[in-house]
Formats: structure tokens, C-alpha cells, sequence
């Protein structure tokens, strides 16, 4: 299949790799061009325009940072939309708003082109292997066109809805890791201060109703005090204010998310931001008179 | 001195008034006609755009309702910025985040004209009575040349800062106002729930180190059960979403505002956004059914 893939980060690196090793034709477009040259290296093509990018393409890919960067390659000046035929399908993984993502299929749309938002979880390590999860929304036609561009970088890829349904179940995504990290961290900073070992509170947790996966993999980072990114503070943070705005738009309670999201900018705001987001931690240990 | 004014709701239509009342020629413009009637029979003369007041007056003040409002306001075809000026001042008295306001700010400064962020406390009451309290962001000079037409409007004019400060002060204001509301609204709940007559601990507590302004008037408005705005709630939850933007912006931790606007969420969803934001009080009552007055 011809795909276009735009952005060439740690995650979208992996992920055009992944694309060009399943045996798809690959042309990348990246605002920064030493960026693309391992992908050049490794068979692609490069183009100098998402425009030129999507006139060759069936499909179009982007992964950038935020839903300016995604109107900005989609819409903007030498954007897939002035390039694309009529039939094209784009499909952004990047996470955006909900909202934002309806208005750009939206617009989108007007010219033709079908639009999948395709948020995806499981990180940088799940990007090079190839296991992201991938949750999508828009219409079904788009999903089937997709389909194998999705089987070459991802696992459990489930098509949510119409229109913003993949960015809905992203954000409730984060709602979950979010709040999770933090209260996996509440619990073993409590157990820890109150003279007990968290490794041991751990083990005993995770045969009971409190096990999760969170509980295994970011409890244990926890405890080996490993602060390396995995998945940084401030893009959680980033997604946080994602979920906080949409409460905001649609009049919703969300009492946990929302406590989340300011310990989140305290860990921003503290210098924890480039740390992974189990550095929250130690946050908790500041506040509680500790180190952290 | 020339002036124009832009923003016929409950604040604007009565401090425009009081300028007129103050001797001013007043240039105004709303969208809708007959809402700048009562402006027209007190002297003031209407303009066909924003841009033709701009024209007509040395100080232009707007009063709107949101961010998106002022921008139109001021850089839409036909806007004020059109028709400013070098010279002119821009007083703008709507509550927006304080980014916008630097912006703005910035892009007018580029043309000549001094903006000055001038957001208000007091309520509709206080704009009828004269007696806002002002919060001012921009140049001292600028301020200077617009504090008797400021004086005109309220009984207190604080200069916080540069560009975007008088809006940080408001930010600031909704803040500590609405965060009080909720928690009167906590406290006079706890007291019916618990079986105790809420007007009468309202009482005990206004005497003591409890008592506020909030406490006196929303908490009055919580007994008597009147829900009428007042302020309409929909405006301070507009408020509260710039005020989480700003923390999320800064890297700072809101904890106690963060459950605040998720209270206002609630009430938002459960449709009082027209109401008083004394209507706090029956977002707890709608998460106990059969707590609640009537």
C-alpha cells in the first residue's frame, strides 16, 4: 500500500519503521529533515510537503505533538487536504481533543477526504515492537482502508465509533493511568511512611482487588526508584488538561481526574516534567515532608 | 472628553450610563439596536460599527462576554481597531484570560493605542451603585488618563501591573469568591443534613472569624432558597476554565479550584448555568436525593 507518514518522533519513528518492514511503500514528511533521514536510509521516500506527501499517497499517517500540529499538517499552507484526491483516507494517532479532532474531519470531509482519528497506548516500547493498541474513530470504510497499516504497528485495535470516539477512549485512557499512577503512588509512599516495606505492601496488593497492571509495572519502577521516561510527566499532563477541558465543555464532574491534573502541573512546574510520570511519587514524598 | 462604549449587558448598560451622566460625549454600537435604546434617550449617539466608534472617541471601554467577544469586538472586519487612532485608549472591562489580554494588548500597541485590562468585581449591583472595584493591567500613564472616567464607575481602582495583571487579580477574584461560595454551600448543607437550622448557623458564623461577604449574601440566598441571578453560575464557570488553563500554563498546582470547577461542571450539566452560583448548594443536594430544601 502507498501510505504517507508525517512525524518522525519517538513514536512515529518506530512506527514508519514498523510500516516500511510489513512491506508497505513508504513516503515521510517531517518539519524537521534530519529527522527523516533514517527512514531515508531505511527504503522511504522522502517528500517536501505533507501536500506533495499526499498526492502520492492511499493513505496518510500523522503523529505529532497536538491538535495545532495535526490542523496545521492536515489544513494548513502545503497541508495533506491541498494535496490529497478526493478518496483519500488521513489517519491522526496523535492525542488531540475530541472536539478537535470532529472539527477537522469535518473539514476534512469538504474535500473529500476521510478521516480516522487513531490515538494509540502502550508507550515507546509497544512503538518499536509493533503492539500499540490502537482505538479509532470515524467511519467504517476509512477503519477497513486502515487496516493494514494498523496490523503492522499495533495489536489490540478496536474501532470505538464515529468521528472523536478514538480520542474519547484515549482520554478515558489517560483517566485511568492518570489517577492509577497517582493512587499506586499514594499507597506506597502511605505504606513506606508508615514504617512498612511497599515492596512487600506491593506483592500482598497484587493477589487481591487492588492488582493492576499499573500496580505491577509502574509500582515496581517505583520501588527500583527508575524515573527514566517511558511515558514523560508533561505529556501526561498534556492529556490531563485534554480530559479537563472536555469535562469542561460537556458539564462534567470528574473530582479524581481533575486532582490528578493539578498534581501533574505541580510535577511540570517542579522541574519533574521530562521524568517519567511515576516520578509523581516523588511528589508525594516533598509534600509529606520527605526528599522525593 | 470623546468616548465610545461597546457591551449593553447587566454591567455594561448602567456604567455607560454613568459616564454619560458624567458629562461625556458617548459614541456607542451593539449588535442588536434597540438594545442600546435607554443609552440613546440618556444622549449617547450610535455608530453603524465598532470601527465608527473607534473613530469618535479618544477612550473606548468594552464590556463583553467572553474572549472570542473582545477579539471580534476589536480585530473583526469592522472592528474598533479599524477606526482607533494613534493615541486612543482601549479600556477593556471584560473578564478574559490574562494571554488574550498581553495580546491584544500587543497587537494595539503596534498601531499606537494603549490597552488597558480593566476587569471588574461588584455584580450588576455594583455597576448600578457606582461602586466596582476595578483591577488595572497596562501602562500608569495610560491608567492616569482614564481614572476620572474610571472613578465615574467605582469606588475602588487598584493599578496591579503590567499588561495581563488586572486580569490575573480577577482570575484571582473568582477564584477566592467561588471557592467560598462552595464552601458556605458545604457548610449550610452540612447543617440541614445534620439536622440543624442553616439560617441560624449562618448567623452564629457571620459574627465570628467565618464570617465573609459570600456568607451573608450567597449564604442568604442558600436559606431563602432563591436561585436567581445574581451573577449567572455559566460565567463563573467560564471563569474557572481560564483559570485552570492558567495553571495548567504555569505548571502549578490548584488542587482546591480544580474540584471547584468540577462543582460547576456538575451544576452546568444539571442546567442551572442561568442561575446564581449560589445554586452550588443544590449540586450537593443532587448527589443526595432527599437532602434537599424543596
Amino acid at each position: 500500500m502507498r501510505i504517507g507518514f508525517i512525524g518522525l518522533g519517538i513514536m512515529g519513528r518506530p512506527m514508519a519503521l514498523n510500516l516500511l518492514r510489513g512491506g508497505h511503500q513508504l513516503t515521510v514528511w517531517a518539519r524537521r529533515p534530519e529527522s527523516m533521514q533514517p527512514l531515508l536510509d531505511a527504503g522511504a521516500s522522502g517528500a517536501a510537503s505533507p501536500a506533495a506527501l499526499a498526492e502520492q499517497a492511499e493513505l496518510v499517517i500523522s503523529m505529532v505533538a497536538d491538535a495545532p500540529d495535526v490542523e496545521q499538517v492536515m489544513l494548513g499552507e502545503n497541508g495533506v487536504a491541498s494535496g490529497g484526491q478526493s478518496g483519500l483516507v488521513a489517519v491522526d494517532m496523535s492525542t488531540i481533543r475530541p472536539s478537535a479532532a470532529r472539527s477537522i474531519a469535518g473539514r476534512l470531509l469538504a474535500g473529500g477526504i476521510d478521516f480516522l482519528d487513531a490515538p494509540v497506548s502502550g508507550g515507546e516500547v509497544g512503538a518499536v515492537a509493533g503492539t500499540l493498541s490502537i482505538m479509532a474513530g470515524g467511519s467504517t470504510a476509512a477503519f477497513e482502508t486502515a487496516q493494514p497499516a494498523f496490523a503492522c504497528i499495533g495489536r489490540n485495535i478496536v474501532h470505538v465509533g464515529d468521528s472523536g470516539a478514538g480520542q474519547v477512549a484515549k482520554a478515558a485512557n489517560q483517566i485511568v493511568t492518570g489517577v492509577g499512577v497517582l493512587t499506586v503512588a499514594e499507597a506506597l509512599n502511605f505504606a513506606a511512611r508508615s514504617g512498612v516495606d511497599p515492596a512487600r505492601v506491593r506483592e500482598a496488593l497484587l493477589g487481591g482487588f487492588a492488582s493492576s497492571r499499573i500496580l505491577e509495572n509502574h509500582g515496581q519502577r517505583m520501588l527500583d526508584r527508575n524515573f527514566k521516561p517511558g511515558f514523560k510527566s508533561w505529556m501526561h499532563q498534556k492529556d490531563m488538561n485534554i480530559v479537563m477541558q472536555s469535562a469542561h465543555e460537556l458539564g462534567l464532574c470528574l473530582p479524581l481526574a481533575a486532582a490528578t491534573a493539578q498534581m501533574f502541573n505541580a510535577m511540570v512546574g517542579s522541574g519533574l516534567g521530562e521524568e517519567d510520570s511515576i516520578a509523581i511519587l516523588k511528589l508525594l514524598e516533598r509534600l509529606s515532608g520527605g526528599e522525593g | 472628553m470623546r468616548l465610545g462604549f461597546i457591551g449593553c449587558g447587566v454591567m455594561g448598560r448602567p456604567m455607560a450610563l454613568h459616564l454619560l451622566r458624567g458629562g461625556h460625549r458617548l459614541a456607542v454600537w451593539a449588535r442588536r439596536e434597540d438594545a442600546m435604546q435607554p443609552w440613546l434617550a440618556a444622549g449617547a449617539v450610535a455608530c453603524t460599527s465598532p470601527a465608527r466608534v473607534a473613530r469618535e472617541a479618544e477612550v473606548v471601554f468594552t464590556v463583553v462576554t467572553a474572549d472570542a467577544d473582545v477579539k471580534e469586538v476589536v480585530f473583526a472586519p469592522g472592528g474598533l481597531a479599524e477606526g482607533f487612532a494613534a493615541g486612543a485608549i482601549l479600556v477593556d472591562m471584560s473578564t478574559i484570560a490574562p494571554q488574550n489580554a498581553r495580546s491584544i494588548a500587543g497587537r494595539l500597541a503596534a498601531q499606537g493605542v494603549e490597552l488597558l485590562d480593566a476587569p471588574v468585581s461588584g455584580g450588576g449591583q455594583g455597576a448600578i451603585a457606582a461602586s466596582l472595584a476595578i483591577m488595572v493591567g497596562g501602562r500608569a500613564a495610560a491608567l492616569e488618563r482614564v481614572r476620572p472616567l474610571l472613578e465615574l464607575l467605582g469606588s475602588t481602582i487598584v493599578h496591579v501591573g503590567d499588561h495581563g495583571a488586572g486580569q490575573v487579580a480577577k482570575a484571582c477574584n473568582q477564584m477566592l469568591m467561588v471557592a467560598t461560595v462552595e464552601a458556605v454551600a458545604e457548610a449550610l448543607h452540612l447543617s440541614r443534613v445534620a439536622g440543624v437550622d442553616p439560617e441560624r448557623v449562618r448567623q452564629a458564623l457571620a459574627g465570628g472569624s467565618a464570617g465573609s461577604r459570600v456568607l451573608e449574601v450567597m449564604g442568604g440566598r442558600m436559606v431563602a432558597r432563591d436561585f436567581a441571578a445574581g451573577v449567572e453560575a455559566r460565567l463563573h464557570h467560564k471563569d474557572y476554565a481560564v483559570l485552570i488553563a492558567e495553571a495548567h500554563r504555569l505548571g502549578l498546582p490548584l488542587p482546591v479550584s480544580a474540584q471547584v470547577c468540577q462543582q460547576l461542571n456538575a451544576l452546568m450539566a444539571l442546567g442551572w448555568g442561568r442561575c446564581d452560583t449560589a445554586s452550588l448548594l443544590r449540586v450537593l443536594e443532587a448527589g443526595q436525593p432527599g437532602t434537599g430544601g424543596n
